[in-house]
């Protein structure tokens, strides 16, 4: 191994600078004390016993579980045949096809919202949750699209034909060989969708109305102060199930790659 | 081998925008022969098959299979069945699961179960159904490919360059294997191979392509003794190939001047379209006998100098450069008594019969 450079000392640094703010979250949310500096005060775990009798919170987290639930399966069915043409088929426009599903990771989240809930009211559509699941199923559309494209491109194509050849149809191929070998990809996107959609924050402040997700509801609790270890402890809480969704997902899409290696 | 037509190929052609991969193709393949395609890659040979099988539709043309116009026929309900270059074994499946997997559904399991165990008795994997794909060797998933095809009993069996994924070894012994399946069983099989050795050994006939035409369509014999052109000549084996002129015809005998090796009394080859004053004659490297002293026994003999040795082990390979000719002639010597008899310059005598002269006529490209 070298010896450690100005580079690793950079490195470690840089690390250091991106992820201490993120840990002093769950730190401060076993502190006793209300106020978030230190010296800690003393160690306690009723911000998090606190957080089950509170009821708008716990309507706050069904609507991002369902919200995130069904965008994760629209925005994953939609890649699946989307990344399945890109990987396949060679069309005419195919290029700015893939550009424009790609393009909401660029826009500004807040032009995206603002937009559509002019977009929304204009055709008749009372912010809701179904306004934000559209809103992120757009959002999510990218990422399912790219890992399942990651999980086609790894898929031979001559296992389609193979089943055709062995005298089973169009639709029968695609459940039969096309979906089970890419399940894995499947999954990692039905994870990394319902992430994108539970965490996400400005999209929902738009477009949720009166029925706020989990994200929506921290930050109109962030006003009180008394709050705020209650708001640190279910930060830490999603912070961790994030990050375990994440793992997940990124288990799953190498799975898929390494099941297509023949 | 029956004389029943099972495919037929009448005027097909396939077009890719401007790229003509395959043009003109004419071809009846006899029930029960093993017929194969024989080319360069990218000679169009994987596209006839591939219009066979049904995933391409040709530009113009018509492909029958025993006596249908497949015309509109998709892949799925034709008649063929394919083992594919990659042998795409169904990764989520099990070797027995992957072998049942066109039958499912269209017979009673108690019966798929016996033809599975069958299909794979006969590729001698009998017992493994159990085995994941993923635990296979390259031999056995070619094998598992192989049964998974043949399970449906197609009247048609195509392979596309089954063997180029094994090593020598394997490929060699599975040359065997194939061709005593394809008698046993009596199906027609269609390979696709780049390997003129592989479509040699295990052919009924071969089909050989360039640039989407197919040149010649013979038995291997044939195609080594009778090439129609340059082109097939030197794709098919070694062959020297040296200028001639063409001093007289009579019926099937050509009076020529051999240059080299002086004149001499040739047999006409039929399959070659044209001759003219300026032809060509091939020589097979093997055919020709190299000495110290001139040869007596030979009608038509040229004095050269080494200039090149190999030893493959079975035979020796000598380049001899002689007066008359840019390219070194090529000789074949089998090793008889473990002796490399000539070294790098050498003179030596080359001698030749003319039975062993091949007429390969004016090149007209």
């Amino acid at each position: 191994m070298r010896r450690p450079s100005t580079l690793t000392a950079y490195a470690f640094l840089y690390l250091v600078f991106l992820y201490l703010p993120v840990l002093f979250l769950p730190l401060f949310s076993f502190n006793s004390g209300t106020i978030v500096a230190f010296p800690i005060k003393g160690w306690t775990l009723d911000w998090y016993r606190k957080l089950g009798e509170q009821d708008t919170l716990i309507q706050a987290l069904w609507n991002s579980l369902g919200v995130g639930t069904v965008v994760a399966l629209l925005s994953t069915a939609m890649g699946l045949f989307a990344a399945r043409a890109f990987v396949r088929y060679r069309f005419r426009g195919q290029r700015a096809a893939e550009g424009l599903v790609m393009l909401p990771l660029v826009i500004p989240g807040i032009i995206v919202a603002s937009s559509m809930l002019v977009l929304f009211l204009f055709i008749g559509l009372k912010p809701s949750l179904l306004t934000v699941v559209l809103g992120h199923t757009f959002l999510a559309l990218p990422f399912s699209v790219s890992i399942l494209k990651s999980a086609f491109d790894d898929f031979d194509a001559s296992l389609e034909e193979a089943s055709y050849d062995l005298g089973v149809g169009v639709f029968d191929t695609f459940r039969r060989v096309t979906l089970p070998v890419v399940s894995p990809g499947i999954v990692a996107s039905l994870l990394v969708t319902f992430t994108v959609s539970f965490d996400e924050f400005v999209l929902a402040f738009f477009l949720s109305g009166n029925q706020p997700t989990l994200p929506v509801y921290i930050w109109s609790q962030i006003r009180f102060p008394a709050k705020l270890p209650n708001v640190l402890a279910l930060g830490s809480i999603l912070l961790l199930s994030s990050v375990l969704l994440l793992v997940l997902a990124e288990y799953f899409r190498r799975r898929s790659s390494a099941s297509g290696v023949q | 081998m029956t004389e029943k037509n099972i495919i037929e190929l009448r005027g097909v052609e396939k077009r890719y925008g401007t790229f003509l991969a395959a043009s003109g193709i004419d071809l009846d393949l006899k029930e029960g022969e093993f017929f194969s395609l024989l080319g360069p890659s990218g000679c169009g040979k994987t596209t006839v098959l591939r219009m066979i099988a049904g995933f391409q539709e040709p530009t113009k043309g018509t492909v029958l299979i025993d006596g249908q116009d497949m015309d509109g026929v998709p892949a799925n309900n034709r008649p063929t069945n394919m083992v594919f270059q990659s042998y795409a074994i169904f990764p989520h499946l099990n070797v027995g699961n992957n072998v049942a997997y066109g039958l499912r559904g269209k017979a009673p399991k108690a019966e798929i179960d016996q033809r599975v165990a069958e299909a794979l008795e006969m590729v001698e994997l009998g017992g493994l159904e159990d085995r994941g794909a993923s635990e296979l060797s390259g031999g056995q998933r070619q094998r598992v490919a192989l049964a998974r095809a043949l399970i449906m009993r197609p009247k048609v069996l195509l392979l596309d360059e089954p063997l180029s994924a094994l090593d020598k070894k394997l490929r060699e012994q599975m040359q065997f294997e194939m061709r005593n399946l394809q008698q046993s069983l009596g199906i027609t099989f269609v390979m696709v191979t780049h390997d003129q050795y592989e479509a040699m050994t295990m052919s009924d006939r071969i089909g050989v392509m360039f640039n989407g035409r197919l040149k010649q369509v013979d038995t291997p014999t044939t195609l080594y003794a009778r090439p129609c052109d340059q082109q097939v000549a030197s794709f098919i084996g070694e062959m020297n190939i040296l200028p001639a002129q063409l001093l007289e015809e009579n019926g099937d005998t050509l009076s020529i001047d051999a240059k080299a090796f002086g004149q001499m009394e040739i047999e006409k080859n039929p399959n070659v379209a044209t001759s003219a004053r300026d032809m060509n004659i091939g020589i097979r490297p093997e055919q020709l006998e190299i000495t110290s002293e001139k040869p007596e026994d030979y009608p038509s003999t040229v004095q050269g100098k080494v200039s090149n040795v190999a030893f493959y082990g079975e035979n020796i390979h000598y380049h001899i450069q002689v007066a008359e000719t840019d390219k070194p002639i090529s000789v074949s010597v089998p090793n008889y008594f473990h002796t490399v008899d000539f070294n790098r310059g050498d003179a030596v005598w080359l001698g030749v019969q003319s039975a062993s002269v091949i007429d390969l006529g004016t090149d007209t490209e």
